[in-house]
């Protein structure tokens, strides 16, 4: 819901605003913002049939090299994310409600749960170059150092992102639940696009 | 100042919590003492759950449910796309490679 969030506002129940923003339909965020996330998507999709693709002519190669990641770091990783992207989605309600400070809390968590993901990545990129699994040691690897570099890339600029957010929830002249929400859809795309590279990479037989 | 947060929130993300760790439970059942084991089954369960949860997301967290049919309908047909591209790609690679 796009309504300009006035500097007075005041605070109202989180839960009896969103039940009212829900009686109407309304367009999360801006709608450029989801046209770049579907292509975003599209790029990301064909680069896993390319990934199938090779995966499926040398079974035991992929097979081999997978054991040296740890699902359980992979998991972790997910968990952090899914808790940003929670995080993110109450900041949208909160500042909805007019709920800033608890908007700001919330965005606030949003980049921490990030950053925790962020360290826990390049802490198992140090571990499996140590394992002496680097970017051309095998096609697996390739694929794994691509795919999660081009996401943390994504989360980079999530943190850029989510960085406007706090300095528009601020000042009150600046709030606008417009950006808020394009904000949060672009952070949720970092989030979703991590569920399909871990499902793929960790996981997949 | 109350905040009493919609807690359908928190129930999606247990969800997709719970989901995240049925993928321990999948991949035990795959390995033979710790050897990883080539499993369609496994393959395509762990794309199926990934895909279900691409989703929740989209429909729970980005607020989908409540955006125009427009975007509803532009959202699955993107995750049907996904899914075809992802589970396509895996057979045709196998049957390529046989």
């Amino acid at each position: 819901m796009t309504t300009p969030a006035g500097a007075d506002a005041p605070p109202h129940d989180v839960e009896e605003v969103t039940k009212q923003a829900q009686v109407t339909r309304f367009m999360p965020g801006q709608p450029d913002m989801w046209a770049f996330v579907l292509f975003e998507t599209l790029v990301i999709t064909s680069y896993f049939v390319v990934y199938l693709l090779f995966r499926t002519q040398h079974h035991e190669l992929y097979l081999q090299a997978q054991a040296d990641l740890d699902l359980r770091v992979g998991i972790f990783n997910t968990i952090a994310l899914l808790l940003s992207s929670w995080a993110v989605a109450r900041c949208v309600q909160a500042s909805r409600a007019g709920a800033y400070r608890s908007a700001l809390t919330n965005a606030v968590l949003t980049i921490f749960f990030g950053f925790v993901f962020f360290v826990s990545k390049v802490l198992e990129w140090v571990r499996e170059i140590r394992m002496g699994n680097g970017f051309t040691t095998n096609e697996f690897f390739q694929h794994y150092f691509f795919l999660t570099s081009i996401h943390c890339l994504h989360l980079l600029i999530g943190f850029v992102v989510m960085g406007v957010v706090v300095y528009q929830l601020w000042s009150p002249k600046r709030r606008s639940q417009e950006l808020v929400e394009t904000g949060a859809t672009y952070w949720h795309t970092v989030d979703f696009l991590w569920v399909l590279i871990f499902a793929l990479l960790y996981v997949v037989r | 100042m109350s905040t009493a947060f919609n807690n359908r929130l928190l129930v999606v993300w247990a969800l997709l919590s719970a989901m995240t760790l049925a993928y321990l439970w999948l991949d035990h059942s795959a390995d033979d003492d710790g050897t990883l084991r080539p499993s369609t089954v496994v393959t395509v369960s762990v794309i199926v759950i990934a895909l279900v949860k691409v989703r929740i997301i989209f429909r729970e967290f980005m607020e989908v449910r409540h955006a125009p049919a427009l975007l509803c309908r532009l959202t699955d047909a993107w995750v049907m796309l996904i899914a075809v591209c992802l589970l396509g790609s895996y057979f045709i690679g196998q049957t390529i490679s046989n």
